[in-house]
């Protein structure tokens, strides 16, 4: 953190002066105090923009508060012949019109690259947004008296306070007003000079779960693993270290030996160096070189070496604790004042319990987000294999095949919710003709033969992956989520749902009403429940079988199209996505016991949970998650081959 | 795993000019880049980029007075693939050069059977060092020119003290974000303060692990993001970081697979400012880019074509390879690698390439900030580092060096003087 | 007992007549596949007029490894009637079994002979530190994992190759066996099998150096000096036999009673149960066994293919080796070996641009492009209308009698 007197005396002198700014100078004064720093105005850096501030105050020049607007904005162009500064007006012909920065006088047109566009980063842009908080605060346009605010959460500063307090007294905006108190407590406990008032505003942030209040309180805690004999008066001790269990052992004589305190410990490779410095005569230290080949012999070696005085003594673990033992390892907060940091840690540990519970629902949470793109992948499958016991390793496909859908459409239509709106039903249509088109051709014929109808549609899949990548090309292509669904659903700054999220979860418990509805309540539902009992006997009844196989089978493709959508919204559209879906999705079905919708339901659930509930436990490897899932599940057949909701008697067939 | 192999003779593509061809004067330039499979996206612009620049060196006259012959096989991203046609394309086709592969895989896969034939290839990607191959040259970035500047810029320029080093789980990730671990380290970053977390390929859902990311602001420390996500998984990824509100200027994110190809079609109108570390980016403003790019778009035929970084670095390296032979007057592998030492071309970005004793290129590292319209807006550039073979940040390569002119070794143990091995580590 | 005599002595002589009398596609196979090996060895550049690049020999060495497993598939769906998705993951676990003892050994001799130079022999925990460095450097690691301890040893490694296909085989299969689980839940779930062992091979900690592992195993320990030429025939030579082998213990299992009762378990499980026979045993057997030659296969194709990576166990390897199998012919051996080699070579010819593309005029059919779609199309045509595959059209040419 570069935290320079400078700047804020800049603001301040800056402050004064910009009243006088309206008088024009004939000299340029400004061009020369950005001469007398030309090199850091024209390749700025963090570390060096203090040192442009300091000569932009000292020159005390007109126009300095526009200029370093514009200098954050990109807006100041180097002319490189002779290294003057200009802003600029775009001009035809890749041509820039340059303005004078002082005279504001057009100063000609050059090609863009006779001159160099000056672009600060971040860092950079940040500096410059602190030395201009103070203008940029009582600036008339809220947004910017907002983004100056941000700046002052990203970057505070003890100076601040002053400016704010101004700042706060003349807002009448009342959000913004909030925002501003805010802020204050914050700066307050960190930086206010009084013991009180910092405690005060401490106390203020107990149990604030907010991000901004849990890094304020973490800053003012911010330790430093000190050393010493004995620990020194005034020092406000964090912990103390006990070496051998706070500390390895190892680690703490190095960091004895690193202060010069003893002599460093020699490795095993500073050992073997050190023996093949001192060969003589095909021997070390009298042990011949050919029998140095296991670690005792070594350090024999080396003894005998040490012995002749000619290396470093070996340090050994007794050596180590005789040396640690005369001094105190112990943390120290940066924060003399115990009274603040007692505050600190109190206020913070009143957030853990809330913070752990508000963790646990963002992860319930989103497990249940992926619990609910499970459900609409495998939903369709529910229908096709769960009721109609056909297994179509093609599903993944349709869930593609929906997807591209998606992207075609929004390439029509540029209205992101206009395509959306028109991709949903499209999709559905495209995959249910797929879907009767397959059920027709292939299916029918191999109604007896359930392992041909796994490899028929499995030649039918890959056909169709290849087909979408001589198609659309193997690059993953996009679909982009309208505006209104492109944001998060923040609750707090733990928990936030991403609102497309929020919006599949809400689809997948539209499609599992529908499908209750449909499968239970209409007449579609009775023949389709009949003829996958019986079809004989619904035959008989006057149903047909084939037409109802036929729109079975569609409608379950037709959901998978939708589904395809709803997932390319939150991933990737490519040729292979329906392959990454499909053994989960079979794997969803079976675990949650074939034929039920509500089983499906409950499958997509515990495998979402479960999912999360392991990434929970090992955050650095998704990939582990992963696996422990699947073999989770085999087992989990195993020994529940049926599934979590069990169809019993004659519905549960074979 | 179908097996994909050139049973019969490779597809030719013949670029000669028709009437220059000499039957007993014909060079001849492999070029080794997978046409289908899930790596075709990435390396079928590279073929093409090869194809141009053997289109431009026969009207240009070719080299040693013959006309150049592209041979371009697929290795379909299957990686046995690459070691199979590799010693196809030097013992049956017998070409004089490879230039080819984008992964690290393909790479290691093709290694064993380049230095048993003895070949000359030259790899144009971005890896993670560790290597230095007699037979190779590295014409794209080492960690040193990639990884390790722009963690330096996310130090000193944007006060960055927690990381999230945050990578697809393959071998890339794994050496780069090693590397950076104890970089970061040796910087005075503390353990705790490093945030690692791999992912697999295709990566879809990141909610739980951008909420993890900005989890960690609550720490009091400014956080950044080193992403080395590859492909596909980016956009899921991007689509989080945008839906769930993390700008640049709270959490930066600085990418080293992701470029002006990958961000195409992807709505970067939300990721303004997030960052990416390469040696070139298609927003350079210098006249050899211009025309480069003015090249490209013609023989593509499509002015929508965007230009990235492993493009600029077979540019870089065939025209390396032309100036080589020349100087050396022959085809042959151990007279051309004599003359690549030291051999010079201008980058696209200004400043000149130089090819290092190790294999690897001087360039400078460019900096880029995304935006709105796709491309980068440069933001800082260094003067042309050295490429690195070995990182002086692992301990089991700190006193390796290589130097394939004096020491003649492309893994030489500085603290026991000898050479470790003349192959490669696969 | 004097009837038994004249029984025990001549029950040995019409069986092993019968054997082959009964299969004369056996000695037909073994002729082929002799012939083969001898053409293609006189042709080679290892071993004669070198009309036969290397490459190619390794090629066909690694379809002759492809044939086997394709056997062994036939054997266990074809015959048996389960439908695993899971062999390639057997096929794969071979392989790695063996790449590790030749990653190792191989990175050993160079490290021995690289530190021996020093001043100072190296310790044995320094050679295998800087083993474990060379090796798994590459992954942005530098210790070795606990499952590479005994990898410099070939006998251990080389009973990998059958204990790790076979154990899990045996454990898999006894819990789905026990569990009744049949058909295509069966299916479903040795793909679930095969998907939990490709992503977890995927990850680095599994100490198998996750994506890119493990390569150079063409250079064989032991043999460095001799050039690829000559070990590539060694190679052909050695799948060459193991699938003669291979097809041999397979017919012969088939041919008997045993084989008898698998096909019956294949077209009625439950009434072969109710005749008192341990259904869920035979299935075992033959699931394990099976197992244990893909294997075998693996660990003889992967030192030619040169490196061996998790992408190759992916489920949809175990599907195309279903494919090969159906468009060869189920339940008949030579089937199996006709459709694997026959698939596979057509699709390198394909797809390696081989074959000539075809210009329609309005569109040009690249095959690189359009193979894979060709190749779904005809296996659902395959399925629907000749389910007896290729093999099936030997039933054409050699009428039986009945």
């Amino acid at each position: 953190m570069l935290r320079l007197f400078p700047l804020v005396a800049l603001t301040l002198a800056l402050a004064i002066t910009l009243p006088l700014r309206a008088q024009t100078d004939s000299l340029t004064p400004l061009q020369d105090a950005l001469q007398s720093v030309q090199e850091h105005v024209a390749s700025p850096s963090r570390a060096t923009v203090p040192a442009v501030l300091r000569a932009l105050l000292d020159a005390d020049a007109p126009g300095t508060v526009d200029f370093l607007r514009a200098w954050g904005d990109r807006e100041v162009y180097e002319r490189a012949e002779d290294g003057l500064f200009f802003y600029a007006l775009e001009a035809p012909d890749r041509m820039l019109a340059l303005i004078d920065i002082d005279s504001g006088a057009e100063a000609g047109a050059v090609s863009t690259r006779a001159v160099n566009q000056i672009r600060p980063n971040a860092g950079v842009r940040r500096e410059i947004g602190a030395a201009l908080v103070s203008f940029e605060l009582m600036h008339p346009e809220a947004s910017r008296r907002l983004a100056a605010l941000d700046n002052i959460a990203r970057s505070p500063d003890a100076e601040q306070i002053e400016a704010l307090t101004l700042a706060r007294d003349a807002e009448d905006d009342s959000r913004i007003a909030a925002r501003m108190d805010r802020l204050l407590d914050l700066l307050n406990a960190r930086f206010a000079t009084d013991t009180d008032v910092r405690v005060d505003a401490i106390d203020g942030l107990r149990g604030d779960i907010s991000t901004e209040a849990r890094r304020v309180l973490n800053q003012i805690l911010q330790t430093r693993a000190e050393f010493a004999p004995e620990i020194p008066e005034g020092t406000n001790v964090a912990r103390i270290r006990a070496p051998g269990s706070d500390i390895e052992l190892i680690a703490a004589y190095a960091t004895l030996a690193e202060a010069g305190l003893v002599p460093a410990r020699p490795g095993r490779n500073a050992i073997r160096d050190a023996l093949r410095r001192n060969v003589v005569d095909g021997a070390v230290g009298g042990i011949p070189v050919h029998q140095l080949t296991s670690d005792e012999m070594r350090r024999a070696a080396y003894a005998a070496l040490e012995a002749q005085g000619s290396v470093a003594p070996l340090v050994t673990e007794d050596d180590m604790r005789a040396a640690v033992r005369e001094v105190v390892f112990f943390d120290a907060y940066l924060e003399p004042d115990p009274a603040v940091t007692d505050a600190a840690r109190d206020a913070l540990d009143s957030t853990r319990t809330r913070i752990s519970l508000w963790q646990f629902v963002s992860i319930s949470l989103d497990a249940l987000s992926l619990a609910s793109i499970f459900f609409l992948a495998a939903i369709g499958l529910a229908i096709t294999f769960g009721v109609m016991r056909v297994i179509n390793m093609a599903h993944g496909e349709f869930i593609m095949m929906g997807a591209y859908t998606g992207y075609v459409v929004q390439t029509v239509i540029p209205n992101y919710t206009t395509s959306l709106i028109v991709a949903l039903p499209l999709a559905f249509a495209v995959t249910f003709a797929a879907g009767v088109a397959m059920e027709r051709l292939v299916i029918r014929h191999l109604y007896t033969r359930p392992l041909e109808t796994l490899l028929a549609t499995f030649g039918i899949s890959i056909a169709l992956q290849q087909l979408a990548k001589n198609i659309f090309g193997t690059q993953a292509r996009p679909l982009t989520a309208p505006d209104w669904l492109a944001g998060a659903i923040q609750v707090n700054d733990v928990v936030s749902v991403a609102s497309i999220r929020v919006a599949i979860f809400v689809m997948a418990i539209g499609f599992l009403a529908m499908l209750l509805y449909i499968l239970n309540r209409t007449r579609l539902g009775l023949e389709v429940r009949a003829v996958t009992q019986n079809p004989g006997m619904a035959a008989s009844m006057g149903i047909n079988p084939d037409r109802i196989n036929m729109l079975t089978f569609g409608l379950g493709s037709g959901i998978a199209g939708v589904a395809g959508v709803s997932i390319g919204l939150v991933a990737q559209v490519t040729s292979e996505m329906g392959a990454n879906y499909i053994v989960q999705s079979f794997m969803t079905v079976v675990v949650g016991g074939v034929g039920s919708v509500f089983g499906t339901l409950a499958g997509a659930t515990l495998i979402g949970f479960l999912q999360k509930g392991i990434e929970w436990f090992n955050p650095a490897n998704t990939l582990a998650a992963q696996t422990f899932m699947v073999l989770f599940i085999i087992l989990f057949i195993q020994f529940r081959p049926k599934g979590i909701v069990a169809l019993k008697g004659r519905a549960a067939g074979d | 795993m179908i097996r994909k192999t050139l049973l019969t003779t490779a597809a030719t593509a013949s670029l000669m000019a028709a009437g220059a061809a000499h039957a007993d004067c014909s060079i001849k330039v492999g070029v080794l880049h997978s046409l289908s499979g899930s790596m075709a996206i990435s390396e079928t612009t590279l073929r093409d980029v090869m194809l141009m620049l053997v289109d431009q060196q026969n009207a240009k006259g070719g080299v040693l007075g013959c006309q150049l012959e592209a041979v371009v096989v697929d290795p379909a991203s299957d990686w046995p693939l690459f070691a199979e046609l590799t010693r196809q394309l030097l013992t049956v086709n017998e070409v004089d050069v490879i230039f080819g592969a984008w992964t690290s895989v393909s790479r290691k896969a093709l290694l064993p059977v380049l230095e048993e034939l003895n070949g000359l290839f030259f790899y144009p990607v971005q890896y993670e060092g560790q290597e230095s191959s007699r037979n190779v040259f590295y014409t794209g970035a080492a960690p040193n020119q990639q990884a390790i500047p722009a963690v330096d810029y996310f130090l000193e320029e944007l006060g960055v003290e927690s990381f999230a080093l945050l990578g697809t789980d393959y071998v890339y990730p794994r050496t780069t974000n090693a590397i950076l671990e104890s970089y970061l380290l040796s910087k005075g970053i503390a353990a705790e303060d490093i945030f690692v977390n791999y992912t697999p390929f295709g990566h879809a859902d990141w909610s739980t692990i951008v909420s993890d990311v900005i989890a960690l602001g609550a720490g009091g420390k400014q956080v950044g993001v080193i992403s080395t996500i590859n492909g596909d998984a980016n956009i899921g990824f991007y689509t989080e970081l945008a839906a769930q509100g993390v700008s640049a200027d709270d959490i930066p994110v600085v990418a080293f697979s992701v470029g002006e190809e990958e961000l195409s079609g992807l709505d970067t109108s939300r990721l303004v400012g997030h960052l990416a570390a390469w040696n070139y980016f298609m927003s350079a403003d210098t006249p050899e880019n211009e025309e480069f790019i003015a090249a490209w778009h013609e023989f593509i035929g499509d002015e929508n074509r965007v230009t990235n970084d492993p493009m600029e670095a077979h540019y870089i390296g065939f025209n390396m390879w032309v100036q080589a032979v020349e100087a050396a007057g022959t085809t042959d592998v151990d007279a051309v690698r004599a003359a690549m030492w030291g051999q010079e071309f201008p980058n696209l970005t200004g400043g000149t390439a130089v090819m290092g004793v190790n294999h690897h290129l001087s360039k400078p590292v460019l900096i880029g900030e995304i935006r709105a319209d796709g491309q980068f807006d440069i933001i800082s550039q260094t003067e042309e580092v050295p490429g690195e073979a070995w990182s002086p940040f692992l301990t089991e390569s700190a006193t390796l060096t290589s130097d394939w002119q004096t020491l003649e070794c492309g893994m030489f143990d500085t603290a026991t003087e000898t050479c470790v091995q003349l192959t490669s580590n696969y | 007992m004097s009837l038994d005599i004249p029984r025990n002595t001549a029950a040995p002589a019409p069986s092993r007549r019968s054997f082959l009398h009964e299969n004369p596609s056996v000695l037909w196979f073994m002729g082929l596949l002799g012939v083969f090996t001898v053409a293609v060895t006189v042709l080679s550049e290892g071993f004669g007029l070198g009309l036969i690049s290397t490459n190619l020999v390794k090629v066909l060495g690694m379809t002759l490894c492809l044939c086997l497993i394709a056997i062994a598939m036939d054997v266990v769906w074809g015959y048996c009637g389960i439908l695993s998705l899971g062999h390639f993951a057997f096929f794969g676990l071979g392989g790695y079994a063996i790449g590790m003892w030749l990653m190792y050994a191989r990175t050993e001799i160079v490290i021995r002979d690289s530190l021996g130079r020093g001043t100072i022999p190296p310790t044995e925990l320094e050679v295998s530190e800087a083993v474990a460095a060379q090796i798994f450097g590459v992954v942005g690691s530098s210790e070795l994992p606990l499952i590479w301890t005994f990898a410099g040893s070939l006998p251990f490694q080389l009973a990998m190759v059958v204990l790790v296909p076979g154990v899990l085989a045996l454990v898999f299969g006894w819990l789905a066996f026990r569990s009744r689980v049949t058909g295509v839940y069966l299916s479903i779930l040795t793909q679930a099998m095969t998907l939990a062992l490709s992503l977890y091979l995927f990850q680095n900690d599994t100490g198998l150096r996750g994506n890119n592992g493990l390569s150079g195993l063409q250079n064989i320990p032991g043999f460095l000096h001799v050039p690829q030429s000559v070990l590539s025939v060694w190679f052909f030579w050695a799948s060459a036999f193991m699938l003669g082998a291979g097809y041999l213990l397979f017919a012969w299992v088939v041919s008997g009673k045993f084989g008898s009762v698998i096909r019956a378990i294949r077209d009625n499980e439950a009434r072969v149960r109710f005749l008192g026979y341990n259904v869920e045993g035979y299935k075992l057997f033959v699931f394990t066994v099976t197992a244990v030659i893909s294997g075998i296969a693996g660990a003889l194709y992967y030192p030619q293919a040169g490196i061996i990576n998790p992408a190759e166990i992916a489920p949809i390897a175990s599907i195309y080796l279903a494919v090969w199998v159906a468009i060869g012919g189920r339940g008949r051996l030579y089937g199996a070996v006709i459709g694997a080699a026959f698939v596979s070579l057509l699709s390198s010819w394909l797809t390696g641009g081989g074959a000539p593309n075809i210009d329609l005029g309005f569109y040009r059919i690249v095959w690189t492009d359009w193979w894979l779609v060709l190749l779904g199309l005809g296996f659902v045509a395959v399925t629907l209308f000749f389910p007896k595959g290729i093999g099936g059209l030997f039933d054409y040419l050699v009428r039986k009698k009945p």
